[in-house]
Parts: structure tokens; sequence; C-alpha cells
């Protein structure tokens, strides 16, 4: 932004001047260098928006385009750089190295909880999806404490509360809620509109579901993601999307099946109330890691252990590394004992009990893997920073315990998981649902290719099953003609947002940002950009029960409306805007920082 | 698989060319081509022939490498390439037409492979050793130093900058080629054009060695534009890399002549050019 260098650049100026004048260097002179050095000059207002490519994802780019030409309207030079996602992810989520972002919010945050680590200032300065915009305000801080310990009317008022608070200052805005799109091969068998393709236990009803063939049976999907051939550790943070793959590698206690926390590794799950609440874990008979090695009560407290701090240390001396990816959960434990072999006691931390089920949904890792993790990453023994091994190995191959293991990858270009005969989840003692209990496939392949009209291509070739990762609305057509593939059009609960970097000036004023987010119209990039298959709305928790009604969408954003109508921007309204809230225009630039 | 199809078909299609070509060149050449200086030939450039072979070997091993390390230090110019030139590929594609578009995307896959490879056949059946040399030098300065700048400088093409303004022509009428582009490309080394740079490097040669091949001149000519004007016009490069990419063959061919020269020039005038004391641009008149 060119801010950091004002000073250093108006000394400069005001040595030359004094130089290149041949003036007289008297004492008065320098007194008045001195006083001019005091003061700053107006800055112009300059951002870049960092976002994929469109390789990579059908609309982020075009979003971002039309976002930064709605701000150059408004006089604020705005550029837009694509990047691969990992190192999207790494610039925004770890090193906090951008001003404004356009990407998808993950999943996780349709929970109410899992606001704490988006929002909560606590979490400011701590890596990955916690808090990536430095976004620091008391009276979210104090509402997002208030829905962790209540429940009824007075979590929904403390979420109403921090939404409404959150609409107002904008640490992101949301841009739209997009319709994921997908092709998928109608003669494969599975009922496609029914499934849910956006997590581990939607893509084990695929398996269910799927039509048996007389030799090996292969789910193939086709993605454009190819971070999962390289990657597969469910704690690396620019890794990961949706969770899906590690999700069907490795099991948690518990998942959500049909909407309701169910118990998966654990049999039973007795939840103690009490201050704080507690819960008497038991796990199933005779599980195994993929290596066959005993899966036992002390991987579990192991796991919930290495997710608070992957460096395992007990003392207070050193500093804590927590895993980012499953802060949110691990945050909400606060000891695991072992009773015996297949028993534990979950001691939860200061939290209401309908909240605390979210921790049981954490990965569970296996010990005699990941205890030589714990050290600090080297690259050729040499120790780099202070990040722990865990949250940097590749973990391939990857040792679960989840109904699929890994067989093989190729970087960048393909990925074999197997089923697991005689996973406890088909076991008739289970009592799953059938889809569960009885998989007709024999095994998933992942196939990356280069873009989603490749992607939409290779499924209607029969080449592949179904698409993993959405393809845009104008592959929509190319499905429709093409008679082996059906069209799958779905809610997705992943907005698009316009994340601000509340830690450089200018974005650090709440009511500069609200005035951004005032030049940004939701339902014109819904209806333009994404041909209609999106949805504008102002909150993450949109269309949820915890959603306040005087935040729904009503013809427009009812906390920060657009300064215009269809997409064309009131230039003499935003400036107006700008002007109120302190800043200045020099031929049509705005300018900020002046005397 | 689609991949195996694709490729099937590149192979097939540039062989079919070559037969063509060869017929075309041997008859404005109004001589036959002589086959008896071939093992000559391959003797006197293998070493540079098993540089460039070493080089497009390690192309592909390192890419994956490569595109690590361009992350790590590699500097992204995709919004100072856009800044640059503005929306000229946009208007580029503004006069596309079913015809055009599967014009270019032909040159671009198959007419590209035909272009690279056609001249190594046509030297080696020459009885001058030195339009062979000077094309392998020249091929391998190109990947050479376009892999150094595919390191250092990370930029998307104009297809991944702008959707809406610029379609990915050549991926959204022939998606199954991309099963092969992807395998051999990454779409973050677009800056310079090597589809534009070899190209060019092609016809340059063929301008400085015409008498060597007198019909090959008016084939490598139309190829190289066509190529030149295909990666604009599919989205895949920015006028900017296509301008860098006749800026590298340039130089490519002139150091490749000049080496050649060197090594291969026995002071006989075997293909009527004399050796240039001047450096730039006359090489390439002449």
């Amino acid at each position: 932004m060119g801010s950091e260098s004002r000073l250093p650049a108006d000394r400069r100026s005001v040595l030359a001047a004094l130089g290149s004048g041949a003036t007289v260097f008297g004492a008065g002179c320098l007194q008045r260098a001195r006083n001019l050095t005091g003061w700053r000059s107006t800055q112009p207002v300059t951002f870049r928006i960092k976002t994929l490519p469109t390789d990579a994802d059908p609309y982020a780019l075009a979003l971002a385009r039309e976002v930064a030409s709605w701000f150059r309207a408004a006089g604020i030079e705005t550029t837009v750089l694509p990047m691969a996602e990992q190192e999207l992810m790494r610039q925004s989520l770890l090193r906090t190295e951008f001003e404004l972002f356009v990407m998808r919010l993950p999943e996780k945050f349709r929970e109410p909880d899992a606001l704490t680590t988006l929002l909560h200032s606590r979490f400011a300065d701590a890596p990955g999806w916690q808090n990536p915009f430095g976004y620091t305000n008391l009276d979210a801080d104090e509402a997002i404490e208030r829905q962790r310990r209540s429940a009824g009317a007075e979590r929904r008022s403390a979420l109403e509360s921090l939404q409404r608070t959150i609409a107002r200052t904008q640490p992101f805005t949301l841009l739209t809620v997009p319709d994921d799109i997908r092709a998928a091969r109608s003669a494969a068998g599975p009922n496609w509109q029914a499934t849910d393709l956006r997590s581990p236990v939607g893509y084990l009803r695929l398996a269910g579901e799927y039509e048996r063939s007389g030799e090996e049976t292969v789910l193939r999907v086709v993605s454009t993601d190819r971070r999962a051939t390289t990657n597969l550790n469910p704690l690396a943070v620019e890794f990961r999307r949706s969770g899906v793959l590690t999700g069907l590698l490795y099991d948690p206690l518990a998942r959500r099946i049909d909407g309701r926390l169910t118990p998966w590794l654990a049999t039973s799950i007795d939840l103690v109330d009490g201050d704080p609440p507690a819960a008497r874990v038991t796990l199933r008979e005779d599980v195994t890691w993929h290596d066959d090695e005993a899966l036992t009560a002390a991987d579990v407290a192991f796991t919930y252990d290495l997710l608070a701090d992957t460096t395992l240390g007990d003392d207070d001396e050193d500093a804590e590394v927590p895993s980012p990816e499953y802060r949110g959960q691990s945050s909400l434990v606060d000891d695991v004992a072992v009773v015996d072999d297949r028993r534990l006691d979950v001691t939860f931390a200061d939290a209401d009990r309908g909240v605390v089920g979210r921790a049981l949904t954490v990965p569970i890792l296996p010990e005699h893997v990941w205890r030589d993790r714990t050290d600090t990453a080297a690259i050729g023994g040499i120790p780099v920073g202070t990040v722990t091994e865990a949250l940097v190995s590749n973990n391939i191959p990857p040792v679960g315990s989840g109904p699929f293991a890994y067989v093989r990858n190729t970087p960048r270009e393909s990925l074999r998981l197997e089923r697991v005969d005689g996973h406890f989840s088909t076991r008739e003692t289970a009592e799953f649902p059938d889809w569960i209990a009885e998989p007709a496939v024999d095994a998933l392949s992942v196939q990356v290719v280069g873009s989603d009209v490749t992607a939409v291509e290779t499924v209607a070739d029969g080449e592949a099953d179904v698409t993993g990762t959405a393809v845009g609305a104008a592959t929509v057509p190319r499905i429709g003609r093409s008679e082996a593939a059906e069209l799958l059009v779905r809610r997705s609960d992943r907005p698009y947002v316009l994340g601000y970097n509340t830690r450089r000036t200018h974005l650090d004023n709440p009511r500069f940002r609200n005035t951004l987010a005032r030049l940004v119209d939701e339902q014109f990039l819904g209806d333009h950009v994404l041909d209609g298959y999106a949805r504008p709305a102002v909150g993450p928790l949109q269309g949820t029960e915890w959603y306040p009604d005087d935040l729904e969408w009503d013809g427009g954003n009812p906390a920060v409306p657009f300064f215009g109508r269809e997409g064309e921007l009131n230039v003499d309204a935003a400036r107006e805007a700008f002007r109120e809230a302190g800043y200045q225009y020099e031929d049509g630039t705005l300018v900020g920082g002046g005397p | 698989m689609s991949l195996l199809t694709v490729l099937t078909n590149v192979v097939a299609v540039v062989l079919v060319l070559h037969l063509l070509s060869l017929g075309v060149v041997r008859r404005l050449a109004g001589r036959e081509l002589r086959r008896g200086s071939l093992r000559e030939n391959v003797r006197a450039v293998g070493p540079t022939a098993a540089v460039l072979g070493v080089l497009l070997v390690a192309n592909g091993a390192v890419r994956d490498v490569g595109v690590e390390l361009s992350w790590l230090i590699g500097l992204n110019i995709t919004g100072a390439i856009h800044a640059l030139e503005g929306a000229f590929v946009a208007d580029l594609q503004a006069l596309a037409t079913p015809e055009l578009t599967a014009y270019f995307s032909f040159v671009y896959v198959f007419g590209y492979v035909f272009l690279l490879t056609f001249p190594i056949v046509l030297y080696a059946l020459h009885d001058d050793t030195r339009p062979l040399a000077a094309t392998l030098v020249a091929y391998a300065l190109n990947y050479g130093i376009g892999l150094v700048c595919y390191v250092l400088f990370v930029a998307y093409g104009p297809r991944n900058f702008m959707p809406g303004a610029v379609e990915s022509l050549l991926f959204t009428n022939w998606p199954e080629v991309q099963h092969l582009t992807s395998r051999v490309n990454e779409n973050t080394n677009v800056f310079p054009s090597l589809h534009t740079s070899l190209s060019v490097t092609v016809a340059l040669l063929a301008v400085r060695y015409r008498a060597a091949a007198p019909g090959w001149l008016p084939i490598a000519t139309v190829g190289a534009a066509s190529v030149s004007v295909a990666t604009m016009y599919l989205g895949i490069h920015w006028l900017t890399d296509v301008l860098a990419g006749i800026l590298l063959a340039a130089f490519s061919v002139a150091v490749g002549a000049r080496v050649a020269d060197d090594e291969h020039g026995d002071g006989t005038d075997a293909i009527g050019t004399e050796r240039a004391p001047g450096a730039g641009l006359e090489q390439f008149r002449r």
C-alpha cells in the first residue's frame, strides 16, 4: 500500500531540496526542515486482491475483477493477482501477506461455534482459518464467549448480536453463496440428486448405492484440485478443502449422519451434565489401523493432546503449536483420561452441552505414527522456524482407520483408495444404515484434470463418475447436451468472501470497510458472474436457525446496501460516504493520511 | 484412455504432415534430398543433440521442482503484464469464428509439433551439418532460457485472468487436449511463450538456411506466424509473452548459427551462405 514508505520518502525529498538549491545550512533552515517532516502528505489508497485463477475456481477471479472495477470507479486503484490455491492459502492464511482476498469460506463455518476461531480476537495472530482477517472487536468477543456457554434463547440472542456486529463492521464481505454444480454419470447407479458430495458420509452413500459391476467396482472422481494427490495430512492447512478424502481415511469418534451426530468410532458416548460437561466414550471392539496395529483409547487421548499442542511439550516453558485446522474443536476439550483400552473420559472446556459435540468430530490419529512428528520441522536436518513436522508432513502414505485405505498416488495426477474389508462400519452389530453397512465399491479413484470443462467432459465420456470439485455455470449447457451425464445443482454452504486484512492501514478502520462493502452489489454478482446459480446473503450463518430476521436479504443488503442499482455504482454517493469517513479525493483518486 | 487417444492423434497427424512436407519441399527444391549425409550429420551433431536430449528430459523431470521453486522465489507478474497490454487478447478474440478457432487449435497442437520436428528431419538429410547443429543449439537455448524464466516469473495467461472477456477457446472446444497439455506444461508458465519462441526459431532458421531447403521457408513462415497468433487467439498467452518469445527466438538463432559456424563451418561454402562478421539481425537478413 505504500504507506510504510511514506516517512522516508518525505525525508528524502526534504534532504534533496536542501541539497539541490545550494541552500545555506543555517539553523533556521534546519528548523524548517524539521517542521516539514512532521507532516504527512496524502497518499492514494490502493489495494491488491489475491485470488485463484479460473482453472482452479470457476468464479473467484471473475468476482475479484468485478469488485476491483467497482473499487476503481470509487477512485481506489485496485488490482487482481491470481495464484495457485496452495499459495493463496499460504500467503493469506499463514503469512497474512495480503490486503484483500477472494476465497470460499470452509464448510465448517456453518456451525455457529466455529465462528469462535474465525472472529475472536484471541485468534487474531493464529495461523490458518483462525481469524485470518486480524479482526478485533470486543463486542464480538463477548458475544462469541456468551454463545459458547449458553443454550436456547440466550444463545440465539448472543449469536444474533454477534452477526449484527460483524455485518456492520465487516471483517469480510460476503460476496455470494454459490450453488455447487456438478456432472455425474447417470448409469453409475446412485440417486445423484439425493447425494451430498460435501462430506465423507456423502461419499459413503455413493459407495453404498453404486451399481456393482462384474469385476472390480471403482467409484471414479475427477477433480480440478490436485492438492490431495501430493498431501493427505488432515492437519495441513493449505492442502485441505473439504476434508472429504481425509475423512474417508480417518475415523472421528462421531460423524454427522443424516443431520444427527452419531457415534462412529465410539459405540457409545454418554454425556454427563455438569460444570463443565464431560463424556464417557466407549470405543468399538477390535478396531485396527490400516497397518494392522490395534486402535486403542490411548490413540484417542494422544490425538486430542496433539491437536492442542503438536509439540506435545508438557511444560509451560515452550510455546504451544496447536493444529490450526482443528483449533475450534480442540479448544472445547479440557482433558482426556484413558480408563482402559476401550474407554476414556473426556472433560470439556467451559461450554454448553449443545456446543461440545463438535469436539468429537476430529480425525483420530495413530500414536505410533504421529508420535515422531512432534519435533520442529526440518529441511535436510536443519530446523526451520517453530512449526512442527505434524503440521507440514505430507503424510503419504497415510495410516488411518477409516473405511477407505490409501493404495497409491501419482503426484498432481491421481490418487487411489481401496475399501477396507471388515471395517467396523460394515459389521452387523454396528447398526448403520444399509448404504454404509453394505458398500458396493471396492475402490475410489481421484483423477486430476486441468479445468472444469475437462472435468465435465471426462464424466460425459464415461471415464469418471462425478466431478468431485464444483464446476462453473458455463459448463451447464455442456452437461445438458451430454447423454451420459446428468446435472447436479445443490445449494452450497461455502460462500465466496472478500476478506480484509484489518491489520493494514485504512482496512483497520471499520467505517472504511463498511463503506467498501457498500461498493459491492451481491445480487449483481450472483446474476451475472454466477449466471444466477447463487443467492445473495449477509452473514455466513444465513439459512440456519441462528440467523436473525433483520439480516435476511430483501431486495438489497439490509446491513450494507449497495451505492447504486443493478451493478451500476452511484459514484457521487460513494465519494460522499468516503468523505464522511474522513477521506478526500484528488483528481478522482481516493487519498488518505493528509494534513 | 483420453490421454492416449490424444497422443496417438498427434503422432499420426504429425507423421502425415511430415510425409506431405517432404514431398513439397523436394518438389520446390527441385532436387533429391541427399540421404547419404544422414549418418555423417548425426555423428557430427551428436554431442549437441545429447545436450538437448538431457535438457528435455531434465525439463520433464524438474517440472514439479521448478513449479515449487517458482512459487518460492518467483515474481508473480500477471498483474504487471495486464497493466502493460490491457485487453489486447480480448480484442483479438472479438474476431473469433468457428473456422478460425478450428484452424488455430489445429495449428497450436499439431502444427506446432510438426513445425518443431520437421526441420530436424529436413536438415539431418542435408549435406551441410550447420543447419542441423544450429537448430539443435537454438532449441536447447530456448528450452534452457525458458525454464529459467518460468522459475523466475509466475504468470497466468489471459484465459485464467480475464474470464468473461477472454475465453479459453482451445479447452472449451477441445477439452480432451487438456489431458495432454496439463501433462507437459503448467498454467503458470506463460512468460515467455515457448510455443512462439520455438516456432519463430524454426522460421528464422529457415530464413538463415533457405538455400538448404528453399521450399521449407514459406511453410515455416506461415506456420510460425500462425502458432504465434494462435497462442493469443486461444487465450493462452499474452502479447507480452509472444514478444518475449520472439526476442528469445532471435537470440537463440543468433547464438545457434554462430556456434554452428564455429563448430562445423569448414570454410567451404556448402549452402551459399558465408560467415557473418556482425551479429544481430544481419544473420537473418541474408
